[in-house]
Parts: C-alpha cells; sequence; structure tokens
C-alpha cells in the first residue's frame, strides 16, 4: 500500500521527513533478495536512520527491533523501509546505493522538489512519482491538523488520533516531554517510517 | 478484538489507543464496540493492558468478519493473494514491472485514510462508478474478492457492513480522461460516509518534469507538495 504517501502538513513543515522504501517485486526480484535487503539494511544504517523496521518484523526500531534479528527477517521481506531526518544522509544513502547497484526499486518519499534536486546531485533519473491529490469525502470526521501531522506518519493508521490528543494533553500539563510522546507515539506503528524527530517538533508547537 | 471481562480492571488505560475509538468504558470493565471494532489489532499489540485482557476471538479469524483483520492489520496476510497490505505494489517497484507507462496515469482511492476507517458499502458505491467509465480497474488487489459481480461492481452482501480500517480502489486512466475522470469522481466521492485520500502515479517525463503537477493545479485538484518517488534504481529497468 501507499503507506509513506499522505503525509499531512505544510511545506515548510515537511522539510526533514525523508521516507525510504527499498522494495522487491514479486513477479520480477524477489526471488532470493534476502542478501540485497540486508545491503541495503547496512547502508541504511550507516547513516543514522531515524526508524527502520516493516510490518513483516512486526515492529519497528523505535518499538524496540534489533538491527540483526531484522537483518535476520528479510530473506522472507517485500522490503526496508525507514525514514531520515536531514537532507544530506538521505543523499548519502541515495549515493551508496548507486554505487552498490543492487537492482532493487527504491522509492524515497518527501518534498517533491528537494527528492528531484537530490536525485540530480546523486545522478539518479527518478522514474515515477506517486502524488496526493489531498483527503476528500467527509472531512468533517477527521481531527484537527495537528493531530493528522502526526497520525499520518502511520500510513497503515496504527496511531490513533486519542492517543496523540492525550500526548499533547500530558505535554501539556508538563507530566511528558516531546521527545517522550514522540517515542510513545512511534509504537505502535511497526513499518518504520514514523519519524519521531518530526513529531517532536510539531509536539513543541504552541 | 474482546476484552475478557475477568481479566480486565477497568484502569482504562487501554482507552486512546484504539484507533477507531471503540473501547468503552463499562461499570466493572471496558468492553469494544464489536460494530465499530476493525481487528487492527492495535491494543493487543500496544501491551498496555496490565492483565493481558484483549484477545483475538474465533469469530475474528471467520469469514466474513475476518475481512475486517485483513484489510486493517498489515501484519496479516490476504490467504488467496499471498499478499500483505491493503493494496498493490503500485508505482514501488514500476521501474522494474513497467506497471505505468508513459500516456497513462495510475489512480488510487484510500477509503478511511486518515483514521476514520470504512465500511466496504462506501467502497461499492464508488467502484460502480468507475465500473461504469472507460477505466482499467485493478484487479489484483484485495478489494476485488469482496465483488459478488465484476462487472456492475456489487459486492457480496454479507461484506457490506464490515468495517474496515482503510482499503483501496486502484485503477489506470489515458492521460487524456484526467479532467473527465477527475470531474465525475469528485462530486461521487464527496458523498461517501468516510475519508479517502487520493492519489496519482505518473512517470517523469524525459526532461525529469511531471507535467500533470500544472495540469491538476488547472482543474482544480492541486498535488501536495510531497510525494514518492521511485528514483529508477531497479534492474532491469523498464524505460517506455
Amino acid at each position: 500500500m501507499s503507506h509513506s504517501l499522505h503525509r499531512y502538513g505544510k511545506q515548510e513543515d515537511l522539510h526533514n521527513d525523508y521516507t525510504f522504501y527499498a522494495r522487491t517485486s514479486r513477479w520480477v526480484n524477489r526471488e532470493g533478495a534476502g542478501p540485497k535487503l540486508r545491503k541495503i539494511l547496512e547502508i541504511i544504517l550507516s547513516e543514522k536512520p531515524v526508524n527502520f523496521g516493516s510490518s513483516h518484523a512486526g515492529k519497528s526500531f523505535k518499538a524496540g527491533l534489533d538491527p540483526d534479528e531484522y537483518a535476520g527477517t528479510l530473506d522472507k521481506a517485500y522490503g526496508v523501509a525507514s525514514c531520515f531526518s536531514d537532507r544530506e544522509s538521505i543523499k548519502r544513502v541515495l549515493t551508496k546505493l548507486k554505487a552498490a547497484d543492487t537492482g532493487i526499486s527504491i522509492v524515497t518519499g518527501g518534498l517533491i522538489d528537494e527528492i528531484v534536486e537530490i536525485a540530480r546531485q546523486v545522478g539518479l533519473k527518478p522514474h515515477t512519482a506517486f502524488l496526493s491529490l489531498g483527503i476528500h469525502g467527509k472531512r468533517a470526521l477527521l481531527p484537527d491538523d495537528q493531530v493528522l501531522e502526526v497520525t499520518t506518519m502511520c500510513g497503515h493508521g496504527m496511531v490513533a488520533s486519542n492517543l496523540t490528543e492525550a500526548v499533547v494533553k500530558q505535554i501539556e500539563a508538563g507530566k511528558m516531554t516531546p521527545e517522550e510522546g514522540a517515542h510513545l507515539l512511534a509504537q505502535p506503528c511497526p513499518c518504520g517510517i514514523f519519524n519521531t524527530d518530526r513529531c517532536e517538533e510539531i509536539l513543541k508547537r504552541d | 478484538m474482546k476484552i475478557d471481562p475477568d481479566k480486565c480492571i477497568a484502569c482504562l488505560e487501554c482507552l486512546e489507543y484504539c484507533p477507531m475509538n471503540c473501547i468503552l468504558e463499562g461499570e466493572e470493565s471496558t468492553r469494544i464496540d464489536q460494530d465499530e471494532c476493525v481487528e487492527c489489532g492495535v491494543c493487543l499489540k500496544s501491551g498496555v493492558c496490565p492483565e493481558d485482557a484483549f484477545f483475538l476471538p474465533e469469530e475474528a479469524t471467520q469469514y466474513p468478519r475476518v475481512i475486517r483483520r485483513e484489510f486493517s492489520d498489515p501484519s496479516v496476510q490476504y490467504p488467496t493473494l499471498k499478499q500483505g497490505g491493503r493494496g498493490t505494489e503500485e508505482m514501488k517497484t514500476n521501474d522494474v514491472t513497467g506497471r505505468y507507462r508513459r500516456g497513462e496515469y495510475g489512480m488510487a482511492l484510500e477509503f478511511g485514510r486518515p483514521g476514520t476507517g470504512t465500511r466496504i458499502s462506501e467502497i461499492e458505491k464508488v467502484l460502480k462508478v468507475l465500473l461504469s467509465m472507460d477505466v482499467e480497474v485493478e484487479k489484483n488487489n484485495p478489494v476485488f474478492l469482496l465483488l459478488e459481480d465484476e462487472k456492475s461492481g456489487t459486492m457480496k452482501p454479507e461484506v457490506l457492513n464490515e468495517k474496515v480500517l482503510s482499503a483501496i480502489l486502484e485503477f489506470k486512466i489515458k492521460e487524456g480522461q484526467l479532467e473527465d475522470v477527475v470531474n465525475t469522481l469528485k462530486p461521487v466521492l464527496a458523498e461517501v460516509d468516510t475519508v479517502v485520500s487520493w492519489g496519482l502515479a505518473t512517470r517523469f517525463a524525459e526532461d525529469g518534469t511531471l507535467p500533470v503537477r500544472s495540469r491538476l493545479s488547472e482543474i482544480g485538484l492541486p498535488a501536495r507538495p510531497n510525494a514518492k518517488i521511485n528514483m529508477g534504481m531497479g534492474r532491469p529497468i523498464i524505460e517506455e
């Protein structure tokens, strides 16, 4: 699914939020892809991702997923998911992947113009884009924007609006720090694309 | 999911964890509104319950209720499709599958996202409209397992009231159909009793631009500034 698409927020608040997904194709290159996925994971880990994981592993790094344990699951995985908070890290990941030439499809999420510029600097030719055309239908059902910014960082919808609102109240009451709140909110999202750095910034806002 | 009333101590610590807000406070124990629960498993997996009172009841694994779990819990695979997730590989592997070629757009309507969930009946309303149009609906998608009639889009009656965290309709259109498709779908989506996140997949032009962005703005459906991008690193690459 398009779990890293539809991250909500204003353009100025979406800098420094990069999702990364290495994905094998069931039809083309999944068979025997485990060693290539482990190489990709090694490259990701070398650039200090904010988070990583996958639904097949059942939990993310922020929920206690051990990198070695994760590497051991990759023979039966679709791919590797991760997220980063700074442009230079994702750029170095892509540079290293280009050199590694694994042949596995790589998808990067973020501000379109930034990703295209990074690709140009690394010497990559972006192939396909998945654009978000917004939320339609009964928008009255939605929580407020701050909550949406947090919950949409888990594309599978595992992070509850009510939990986010409860964390905001705890922070306002001085019973929890934004860092603690971001860590708590990352727990239900197994894919490792919940960016706790960005979440912390959102929770710090008045 | 259910809560064992003999174990629950009504501490209420779990209430906020439910994405559907359907854990209800009772006098001596909490309970889960079975009509609203989508069987996502967040409550169980969170470990928040000090008494391990959450459990997956047998009926949640039986058809038709099992649909809830298959569409809502990302760790569950569809037995027939042998894939997880709520959709397909869509554009993530487009550089090696060539699913979306130049001259066409892929579209994805994700019902219930973000965070509201959806009844299958809401998907049926839009699928019927889609199938009456000249578009190519993706059949290798779990939603298609729920159909009684592939031509009309009528769903099996027993699944219509099932509620899932989200489900995706995927289809392809020719570039020239964009305005017509958008103008047809917008009023239909405005009437559904849930939210729908709309996505569009497109190839980059040879010069590295995305001409569809200006077209979308012109027809009143501008793309958001953030997206996900297939970086063209899969091999063997399909260029056309």
